[in-house]
């Protein structure tokens, strides 16, 4: 495999690496969010308590599903919803095209969904003539741009504002040359605005599910997923069966964190709460679960579904800074996105894109302990045999010469040695990657078990 | 009180005047000090690759080592071996005898805090230290509150032993508790990121103005260290039992 066509995290996060104003700048822009959102939850004296509630709403959610599933899908009928069960993503594709075609729509606009990136659902529509059109900014952008979103709450936060508007006067005819965010957004807001007014049905992803209500949540900022509900006849909302919330009290308590621990707001612009159909229109619920009933089979795994996707362990993994979202061989990035997808990654590299520092488990509103369940993938992949970087080689001989006191001592000594009487330049292409970027350490003379024999026994 | 050092592989091999400056400032404070012989690795490296299999000897051989030996604590100069030994000890063992090794196991500022506080600093120690506050130590052990948690009670441990010693001036880096990028196996099998994480910090701790970055983790410190040669910036490293060491 060339190196460029490597889906290896390492691979593709070094080719990120090579521009370094680039990840300077992308790791600034992140870190800028982490510190909103440190200012923001330090506004509100409770909010660790608020952490400690958000996980156990979650966890309690996730342990009776079955319950509340049923409690919303029958809310919902009550509520006039007609409720669709998806078991995988082309279960999901199938039921919204169905919908779909049974109201001959020609044009589908589309608002907060990472779900339906994670079921691909845009080109499966595309090839069967339905045009999808995304209509968050930021997604629209890298729809625009062909690209996947590189972040789930910023998605286009890869690109910088040059480019944007690049790619703005080729596809929507701006001026050659404006960057101004101003002048791109109003550009964008024309161009979406005649999308709005020609499309036939709407569709967006949900932050949460109410189940005592039968009515879900969506967040937006940019009113975008209101405009769409709000204009055409059908409306069709996707969620993962992960979103379910027992009532309106246990949404209020998420909702006080999900904007505070994405972006620093208080809240997004606009939490639209919907119950029902418009008059005259349609209203579809698309159930989805796509491995997440495999997922809660297994202790440590079911907890990364407590996340609301808040992107704050984005915003704050020093990894996923400085790697960029399209270095993830999966649609959702960084430590979330390892924690839900390294079992469907076949490189078998994003469960190693991690120091274990453990700054997303403590930044997470919902305590999803994402260390610990990137730890336990790799277990996982290791008991599958599924290692990368030669790890299924090297590591049962660094198991017996760590466990081997006269071989580590053996093999300690002769690199001491090495390391005090060769030449850096003659050792470094054998400390690989370490000796590459740094020095090697300097070595001593002795142990300190020698020193110890000889100074204090 | 009988202390037993715990001195993990990267400190015996690469940096034993860590494990001198440990054990003389235990002995200065009045403690009786042994070293436990038959010590190795604490599995980290393995465990921290999925590798339990490969890790279970190893792991077993250092638990061994303390399994019986009289004293009050065991104390170890570096957070993140003292937290994959605490770990890896319950994976593997979980017969009494197992239980009270673990529940005698210290990292040394944790020690130095909370078991058997420091009385008086004899000399001053009159430079500008940069903290080097390694993930494992303020996130696992809680050596400090972590930046991301906003609870109302703060406690930072490593600020609390050193800011006793005279003439000291502590500060931090920004980004304060931002991982180095080392995680073990990390710094090779994800170089070039690695790479950037442990560039950054260290100039972050150079932007400082410090003379000394100062940490309670080798492995933290050897990374900076091979990037601040590598960077050649005006600033060294230093664990925190030579600072405490001096001072006594």
């Amino acid at each position: 495999m060339s190196h460029t066509a490597s889906k290896i995290h390492a691979d593709k996060a070094a080719i990120f690496c090579k521009d370094e104003d680039r990840v300077n700048w992308h790791s600034k822009a992140l870190w800028l969010l982490r510190e909103k959102r440190d200012r923001a939850a330090s506004s509100l004296p409770e909010w660790e308590q608020l952490r400690q509630l958000g996980s156990e709403i979650k966890l309690h959610t996730l342990t009776n599903l079955a319950k509340y599933l049923e409690m919303f899908e029958q809310n919902c009928q009550a509520n006039g919803i007609q409720v669709h069960w998806a078991k995988d993503a082309a279960e999901h594709n199938e039921i919204v095209h169905g919908i779909l075609s049974h109201h001959q729509v020609k044009k589908l606009v589309k608002s907060k969904s990472m779900l339906t990136e994670e079921c691909h659902m845009n080109p499966y529509l595309e090839e069967r003539g339905i045009e999808v059109i995304d209509t968050d900014l930021g997604e629209r952008i890298i729809q625009l741009a062909g690209q996947p979103p590189s972040h789930i709450v910023v998605p286009a936060i890869h690109l910088k504002k040059e480019e944007v508007g690049e790619l703005f006067h080729e596809k929507i005819g701006t001026e050659a040359g404006a960057s101004d965010p101003t002048y791109l957004t109003r550009a964008a807001r024309a161009h979406l605005r005649e999308q709005f007014l020609s499309a036939d049905a709407a569709m967006t992803g949900v932050n949460m599910a109410i189940a005592e209500k039968g009515a879900v949540v969506v967040c937006t900022n940019e009113g975008n997923a209101d405009m769409g509900a709000n204009l055409p006849k059908v409306q069709i909302h996707s969620m993962g069966m992960d979103k379910m919330v027992p009532n309106l009290d246990s949404a209020a308590v998420l909702l006080r964190m999900l904007a505070r621990n994405a972006t620093g707001q208080p809240v997004t612009t606009y939490s639209s709460f919907y119950r029902g159909p418009k008059a005259g229109g349609e209203m579809h619920v698309v159930i989805v679960d796509n491995g997440r009933s495999n997922m809660l089979k297994d202790k440590i795994l079911a907890e990364s579904l407590k996340c609301i996707r808040c992107g704050g362990c984005m915003n704050t993994c020093p990894v996923y800074r400085r790697s960029g979202g399209h270095s993830y061989n999966y649609t959702i990035p960084g430590p979330i996105g390892i924690a839900v997808g390294a079992q469907k990654d076949d490189t078998n590299s994003i469960a190693w894109a991690c120091t274990l520092c453990g700054s997303c488990t403590q930044v997470c509103p919902t305590k999803v302990p994402l260390d610990k369940i990137i730890h336990h993938h790799r277990r996982l992949k290791a008991e599958a045999g599924n290692l990368p970087y030669g790890k299924r080689s090297y590591m049962p001989v660094v198991g017996k010469v760590m466990g081997s006191a006269p071989m580590l001592n053996t093999s300690m000594a002769m690199a001491r040695t090495a390391l005090r009487i060769l030449p850096g330049s003659l050792l470094k292409p054998f400390a690989g990657a370490w000796g590459k970027y740094r020095e090697l350490p300097v070595a001593p003379k002795s142990s300190f078990e020698a020193w110890y024999k000889k100074n204090r026994s | 009180m009988k202390i037993a050092l715990f001195i993990p592989c990267l400190v015996n091999q690469m940096f034993p005047e860590v494990g001198v400056a440990t054990l003389e400032l235990l002995e200065k404070l009045g403690h009786e000090v042994i070293l436990p012989e038959g010590q190795t690795c604490c599995g980290q490296p393995m465990t921290n690759s999925g590798c339990y299999e490969d890790a279970k000897k190893t792991t077993l051989k250092l638990l061994n080592a303390f399994k019986g030996v009289e004293c009050d604590a065991i104390v170890c100069p570096a957070a993140s071996c003292l937290v994959a030994a605490k770990e890896n000890f319950h994976e593997f063992d979980n017969s009494p005898e197992a239980q009270v090794v673990i529940d005698k196991l210290y990292e040394l500022t944790e020690f130095l805090h909370d078991v058997a506080p420091i009385a008086e600093f004899k000399k001053p120690f009159p430079h500008k230290v940069s903290l080097q506050m390694s993930c494992h130590g303020i996130r696992m052990l809680s050596l400090a509150t972590p930046s991301e948690n906003m609870s109302l009670q703060r406690h930072n441990k490593v600020e609390a032993v050193l800011s006793q010693i005279a003439d000291i001036e502590i500060c931090y880096p920004e980004r304060r508790d931002e991982c180095c990028g080392f995680g073990g196996t990390f710094a090779v099998d994800e170089g070039a990121v690695s790479a950037k994480m442990s560039k950054d910090k260290a100039y972050f701790h150079y932007e400082t103005g410090a003379k000394y970055v100062v940490g309670f983790d080798p492995s933290c410190l050897m990374n900076i260290d091979g990037m601040i040669r590598r960077q050649k910036l005006p600033i060294e490293t230093r664990h925190i039992a030579q600072v405490i060491n001096e001072a006594l």
